[in-house]
């Protein structure tokens, strides 16, 4: 991997920590944040994935939502959010893959309210 | 007549699922505009029609076709009333509940305005479509045009955004 590869790799994970504390501050019901891997770092228009555990949302399964890039706010990449409950992140971690889009998503870092 | 009336009852039944459906294809164009970037009007243009969309789909259910007014004002009003029926319905936990009606409820009168024909009595003429004169005499442009009261980047519009699927599926059937 060139330095230019490893580099975009960090600041996809970092925009996705930097998110995922953002919403923290606004979603008092947010309990943590699951950054879902593949990342696929070299794809700048692939999205960052995020997994956010919220207490009492309404149980749907997988269901993504797009947001659009927005470089002026520091957001490089296009992101989507999984909104999903505690009982039903239970069951991932249990059965394994995240799937929707026709794709199976890995659990990767779980960041926590600081 | 018994016959005339299921007959009323399954014409109201149609177009609420020809709303709600109409609401959820909205939603999957908006979900194509914001991973490909698209200008925020138009993203904004989407959700709108998806909210009104799904509004009337459950108008239509509860009070019949014939009774839901040809508008655009729908949003502000109702999105907040069918969040209380859905979240309070769907979560134990009434603070939760108050929460979510909450931002669904700031969120709704400004997706309302993003309609043309709603103007605030013409205070709020930007909107999503068509360009119009600002206050100080300029001509603005949708595409060109920030939105700054309202933003599609924002947590919130998550929340917004499983309402009114959720909304659109119950009718959809």
């Amino acid at each position: 991997m060139s330095e230019l590869e490893t580099a975009r790799r960090a600041s996809k994970l970092e925009t996705a920590k930097r998110l995922a504390n953002a919403h923290f501050q606004v979603e008092p019901h947010l309990k943590f944040v699951c950054v879902l891997k593949p990342l696929h770092d070299q794809d700048p228009k692939d999205p960052i994935r995020l997994l956010e555990v919220v207490e009492g949302t309404i149980e749907r399964g997988f269901e993504p939502i797009a947001f659009a890039a927005d470089p002026a706010r520091g957001i490089d990449y296009p992101v989507v959010i999984i909104e999903i409950s505690p009982e039903e992140y239970s069951s991932v971690q249990k059965n394994g893959p995240v799937r929707f889009g026709n794709h199976d998503w890995d659990l990767g870092e779980e960041i926590a309210r600081a | 007549m018994p016959s005339g009336k299921s007959n009323a009852e399954a014409i109201d039944v149609s177009w609420a699922r020809g709303y709600a459906r109409q609401a959820l294809s909205d939603l999957r164009i908006r979900e194509v505009l914001a991973a490909e970037n698209a200008e925020k009007c138009h993203r904004l243009h989407f959700l709108q029609m998806a909210a009104e969309k799904a509004c009337k789909a459950h108008l239509v259910s509860q009070n019949g076709h014939e009774n839901v007014r040809k508008s655009h004002a729908y949003i502000a009003k109702n999105l907040p009333l069918i969040a209380r029926h859905f979240y309070s319905l769907g979560n134990s936990n009434a603070s939760i509940a108050q929460w979510e009606i909450e931002q669904i409820r700031v969120l709704a009168r400004e997706i309302e305005l993003l309609a043309p024909a709603c103007d605030d009595g013409d205070h709020r003429r930007d909107n999503s479509e068509y360009p119009w004169e600002g206050s100080d005499g300029e001509i603005r442009t949708p595409c060109e045009y920030s939105f700054p009261t309202i933003d599609d980047g924002d947590r919130s519009i998550v929340r917004l955004i499983r309402l009114i699927r959720t909304a659109a599926e119950a009718y959809s059937h």
